[in-house]
């Protein structure tokens, strides 16, 4: 028995990451649906878009790479049809390099299915450098730190920017974070400066970081993780998909079940074979 | 006079930034954003900094076969393949049909999400040899872990009789205990940060001007 645990103990890491691929593998081959509530903080968030009145303005920077993507493109698809059906215009702006060959199909493909004219109803002003320099360079003058949008128009062409000179002009600012510069930063650059209504998605990892800011009224919702996003899509559609729209959160938070479980499993057991080898030892 | 030039810079436009929030006139914004411009177009520029270091770094290794040259020469061959693709792209590299955007596509995303995929499989690992309840702080981490991954998933929270109670413990975790311990360290952090900012500004930390 002593020798099992022993050797259980000194499992091969590759039985491991077998073990993680079938955990992985399995639900994507065979979904499982289970049912989920709505976590207060994505309410908020969502309540927050809500209240917008139509023909009003957001900003929204999207700071996420391809290796977010997973977590935050079901949160950026869902909130821009959220917008655009209630009339919102978006004006995107992102502060990630990797970001704007992701975000600029998904922008063009929503808006043209909500039938958003580029220009009117929407624009992307492109890449910034300069991380928190940027974030207090949108705060203080967009137009100075985003002279162009991303296809060269200069931004006093662009009508859907008229009368939008500060980050504050702007009733809400959405801010879909992969991490650095991301939420912390706009928390702490420009929000309390200018009194900032943001609200955030952000990656799993990050949402611990971030929920003190949202306990403290610095964001008015927090979206966090995969989870997050299957919860805000579930709000933004609660009769289901329209056809020809994937829910990609809400079918891929079933596919975290099984790797949840397993890993819980191997903590458990790994704990459990620690403690009886020791006890036999003694 | 090498030394005492930056350092006299570092004080005024230091001072100048801090000023920003208790000055709130229009003028002086004006000069604040020029700032922030010329912040924004240095910051442009370490890029070009990033790219001479990453070749002046590498280049040598490669040419003196050190260790893991070859990864070297890889690196260094993408990154001059890339930068071509874009110059030649021009304003429409990012789109469908150019060299830059098929790069993009079909190397990096893949390459940067399997990175990223790799984390589940490390993960997995690490909490099988590494989590031990050994004593009593290590055991209430565990359990803080375990609860939470539950609830975090919906087969938690359709568990039976413990799936309505879940949620809101891991709620209670995360809202009670994570946020005063995170704001903790926000505020150690934020005084660390002032602390050193009014040590940079006076000049009694010199570390950035390079060494003596």
């Amino acid at each position: 028995m002593l020798r099992l645990l022993q050797r259980f103990q000194a499992l091969d890491r590759r039985w491991v990451f077998l073990g993680m691929a079938i955990s992985i593998l399995v639900p994507l081959l065979y979904p499982v649906s289970f049912s989920f509530k709505v976590d207060e903080r994505v309410r908020s968030l969502y309540d927050a878009v809500e209240e917008l009145p139509a023909g009003s303005t957001v900003l929204v920077s999207a700071d996420f790479d391809p290796a977010s993507r997973p977590e935050l493109e079901p949160f950026f698809r869902a909130n821009l049809d959220h917008l655009f059906r209630k009339d919102v215009k978006v004006v995107v702006l992102s502060l990630w390099e990797y970001a704007p060959p992701l975000v600029v199909p998904i922008l063009d493909e929503i808006a043209t299915r909500d039938h958003k004219e580029y220009g009117k109803d929407y624009v992307f002003l492109g890449y910034k450098p300069g991380k928190e320099l940027a974030i207090k360079a949108i705060g203080e003058n967009i137009p100075k730190t985003f002279p162009t949008d991303s296809r060269g128009t200069p931004i006093g062409q662009i009508p859907i920017m008229q009368g939008f000179k500060q980050a504050r002009d702007f009733p809400l600012l959405i801010n879909v974070s992969a991490g650095f510069p991301g939420t912390r930063e706009y928390v702490l650059q420009i929000q309390g400066q200018y009194d900032l209504r943001i609200a955030s998605a952000c990656t799993a990892v990050s949402a611990p970081d971030y929920i003190p800011f949202y306990k403290a009224g610095q964001l008015v919702g927090l979206s966090g993780g995969m989870p997050g996003s299957a919860q805000y899509e579930k709000l933004v559609y609660p009769e289901g998909p329209p056809a020809g729209v994937r829910l990609l959160g809400m079918q891929a938070i079933n596919v975290l079940n099984l790797g949840h479980l397993y890993i819980i499993g191997l903590i458990v057991l790994g704990n459990l074979a620690f403690f009886l080898t020791r006890r036999v030892e003694t | 006079m090498k030394r005492t030039i930056p350092l006299i810079i570092t004080l005024l436009v230091g001072l100048f930034m801090i000023g920003e929030f208790f000055i709130p006139h229009y003028r002086y914004r004006i000069w604040t954003a020029e700032f922030l411009e010329w912040g924004l177009i240095l910051a442009a520029a370490a890029f070009v900094l990033g790219l001479v270091n990453l070749v002046q770094v590498n280049l040598p290794k490669v040419l003196r076969r050190e260790e893991d040259w070859g990864y070297k020469l890889v690196m260094l061959l993408s990154l001059v393949l890339t930068l071509i693709a874009g110059f030649l792209g021009g304003d429409a590299r990012s789109e469908a049909g150019h060299l830059y955007h098929w790069i993009y596509d079909f190397v990096f995303v893949p390459l940067n999400a399997t990175m990223f995929a790799l984390l589940a499989f490390y993960i997995a690992s690490a909490a099988f040899r590494a989590f031990r309840a050994r004593n009593l702080e290590a055991a209430l981490l565990l359990t803080a872990a375990i609860l939470v991954m539950v609830a975090r998933v919906p087969a938690g929270e359709n568990l039976p009789v413990i799936g309505d109670i879940l949620p809101r413990i891991m709620n209670w975790i995360m809202d009670v205990p994570n946020t005063a311990a995170r704001r903790a360290i926000f505020i150690g952090a934020a005084l660390g940060a002032v602390a050193t900012g009014l040590r940079v500004i006076l000049g009694l930390e010199r570390s950035h001007l390079g060494a003596d």
